[in-house]
């Protein structure tokens, strides 16, 4: 990148910009050499942040900022959109990244043809997306982390609205410690509703009164490894992250406190308004990992669609035919279901209260009809490991068509199956019953009818 | 009337301890089934006394198991390989419980030491002593543990599977219990069995002694 400034860079009447002067040259060595240099340059500027944030701009980013700095500087884009190129001069000094300088980033610049008459950008979303490719040369470690995650697996997926670097970081106003305070987290930008509801809890509560060991966003879902918070148990072993004595002090009132861990997600019990759901987990025996559906199921597709057609979910027979379906198609191992119970949102997910408030009573969930086992759902793997969830109707959890294909859930008293309560009933009432019956006969017989004298016997 | 010592001490406490703890599970069982519906005692207490009260049961039990293994009245116990000779017993007995013991006939059966079973009696405790009970207590242990035995629950179908056989016995002895306690009250007085139950010993006529014994 050559740093000497164009001829001249000024907006025309439409905003947009315009170059006029004369082209510096620059050959393919020129530019290698080049590169080097600018990543030396920021590397060794780097280190010296804090002296250079507070520093005004360098002579050579002034010159950019002689025409980026103009309020309204923008490029217009092929899909008839626009693509703003105002960048503040003040923020961008006060930025970490003045340290590194405008060349430290946009490497592809050349100024003897900047700006260049032609058009190639197709959309801000294509420009971005490019781009962020910059943020890896240096954020190497951060970089890698982000393509692991649910964010760049749904970038990848081509969702126009996945987080990229520059969504959470302003590349020209990035402030240290910013993305790690609560005031200004980015994760708030998208996940606003959710914000809120931490910022109401007692993890968000006691934050905002100055305890910063309170979890912020990244601290239970990665800073940029940002995983699907919903599956399995990884929504416990984030929670016992930090409280690793919860499984002993629970042991101490709870009973079966580990199975209660590995069943019950934690705000069930500590977001006592939550509305609750039974998730009924499709998973494979052979690769004890959630069913996927791009593994081929079509069935699945087709009898859960036939279910939400009668707006009542997926019925017992009707899951159970459909793991018969799956179990037929020949994948290794079997295909089987895992219960764990949770909450529906993900905004009740962060509702969590004060221990004092969260359930501590037994028969909250262990009784017929209890609030708990009102919604049931059955989930599969989908794109980038979010779960993808079919409402199934209650009944589920209390038929005797779920004997086997709800085998892996069942809550003492929630759940119980029907009917076995009516075996019950017609057990004991027959039996005392059979005896009542059985006992006046004989009181009947011996006084009025013709009845021989007893003799010895053992019954 | 000739006195015959049908049930040794070891068989007696057994047998009263049992008693006494069946009941006690199944009204627990029952309180921690339909909690909400009957809250006798809370459902924290409830499970924790019907998990004590299992391992008492299963101790129980190899009280009774190491007692007649050990003894020539585990005879009481064989099952009767002549199904013709099975069949015509079971008949008979069903025929003086549905009519004979209306007409106060006798009873067609004569107890003895080493055999005090009739064939009724000897085929509901072969199937109670040597399958329900264990498989009671096997499905228990598991259910009272599932996260230290998850890998026999899965291996078995799931936990709801276990549960599920686990309610059937349970259901088994919400007839048994009823049905037993009444069926003990048909001797010639309503108390003759549970009496010889504390004293051991059974008054039966001269001419019941089983000289084949």
């Amino acid at each position: 990148m050559d740093l000497a400034p164009p001829k001249q860079c000024v907006p025309d009447y439409r905003g947009k910009f315009r170059v006029t002067g004369a082209a510096l040259g620059c050959g393919p060595a020129a530019s290698v050499w080049r590169s080097v240099f600018a990543v030396t340059v920021a590397v060794v500027l780097l280190a010296l942040t804090s002296l250079a944030s507070s520093a005004a701009p360098s002579a050579s980013d002034q010159q950019c900022l002689a025409c980026h700095a103009m309020a309204g500087l923008e490029k217009p884009l092929a899909n008839g959109g626009t693509l703003s190129l105002h960048i503040s001069g003040d923020g961008f000094a006060q930025s970490v990244h003045a340290a590194i300088g405008c060349a430290g980033c946009h490497t592809d610049i050349n100024l003897a043809k900047h700006p260049p008459a032609a058009n190639p950008i197709a959309s801000q979303r294509v420009f971005s997306v490019a781009m962020v490719q910059v943020c890896g040369t240096c954020h190497n470690s951060e970089f890698q982390r982000w393509g692991n995650s649910v964010h760049a697996a749904l970038v990848h997926d081509g969702n126009p609205d996945a987080p990229i670097c520059t969504s959470c970081h302003s590349p020209h106003g990035m402030m240290k410690g910013a993305a790690g305070s609560l005031p200004t987290v980015p994760c708030k930008t998208c996940h606003s509703a959710i914000f809120t509801a931490y910022a109401a809890s007692v993890h968000g509560v006691i934050r905002e009164h100055g305890m910063l060991a309170a979890p912020l966003c990244f601290d239970c879902h990665g800073a940029h490894d940002v995983a699907v918070p919903s599956a399995g148990v990884g929504r416990r072993d984030v929670c016992l992250g930090c409280h690793t004595e919860a499984l002993t002090s629970h042991g101490t009132w709870l009973p079966n406190a580990q199975l209660h861990f590995d069943m019950v997600s934690c705000p069930v019990c500590h977001t006592p308004r939550a509305k609750r759901v039974v998730n009924l987990i499709l998973y494979n025996s052979a690769t004890q990992k959630e069913t996927s559906r791009s593994a081929g199921i079509p069935e699945f597709e087709n009898l859960s669609g036939a279910a939400s057609a009668k707006q009542a979910g997926l019925d017992p027979t009707t899951l159970m035919t459909l793991l018969g379906a799956l179990n037929r198609q020949g994948v290794e191992g079997k295909t089987g279901i895992r219960g764990r119970l949770e909450v529906r949102t993900g905004i009740e997910d962060h509702e969590l209260t004060f221990a004092s408030n969260a359930i501590g009573t037994c028969d909250t969930c262990h009784q017929q009809g209890a609030a708990a086992f009102q919604s049931v759902e059955v989930s599969v793997a989908g794109p980038a490991g979010m779960p993808i969830h079919y409402d199934a109707s209650k009944e589920v959890l209390s038929s005797v068509f779920s004997i086997d294909a709800v085998g892996g859930f069942y809550a003492i008293g929630g759940s119980r199956i029907t009917f076995l309560d009516l075996l019950f009933v017609l057990a004991l009432v027959g039996a005392i019953g059979w005896s009542t019956v059985h006992c006046a006969a004989r009181w009947g017989f011996r006084r009025f009818g013709n009845q021989m004298p007893r003799g010895p016997g053992k019954e | 009337m000739q006195r015959i010592y049908l049930h040794p001490l070891p068989v007696r406490i057994w047998h009263w301890l049992n008693a006494v703890t069946c009941v006690l599970l199944f009204l627990t069982g029952v309180q921690i089934r339909y909690v909400g519906i009957i809250d006798v005692i809370s459902f924290r207490l409830a499970v924790a006394l019907h998990s004590w009260l299992g391992f008492e049961l299963i101790a129980n039990f190899f009280l009774w198991l190491g007692y007649y293994l050990c003894s020539a009245r585990i005879r009481a116990y064989h099952a009767e390989l002549n199904p013709v000779k099975y069949f015509l017993g079971s008949l008979r007995q069903t025929l003086y419980y549905s009519y004979g013991i209306f007409k106060g006939l006798p009873n067609p059966f004569r107890p003895s030491v080493y055999r005090k079973f009739n064939p009724l009696q000897a085929m509901t405790y072969q199937i109670l002593m040597l399958l329900l009970l264990p498989v009671q207590c096997v499905t228990g242990v598991l259910l009272w543990n599932l996260v230290r035995f998850s890998g026999p629950v899965n291996l078995l179908g799931g936990v709801r599977v276990v549960d599920t056989v686990h309610v059937l016995i349970f259901i088994f002895f919400a007839f048994y219990i009823p049905a037993h306690a009444y069926l003990g009250t048909l001797g010639r007085t309503p108390g003759q069995h549970y009496k010889e139950m504390f004293t051991g010993y059974e008054e039966a006529e001269e001419e019941s002694t089983d000289a084949a014994e």
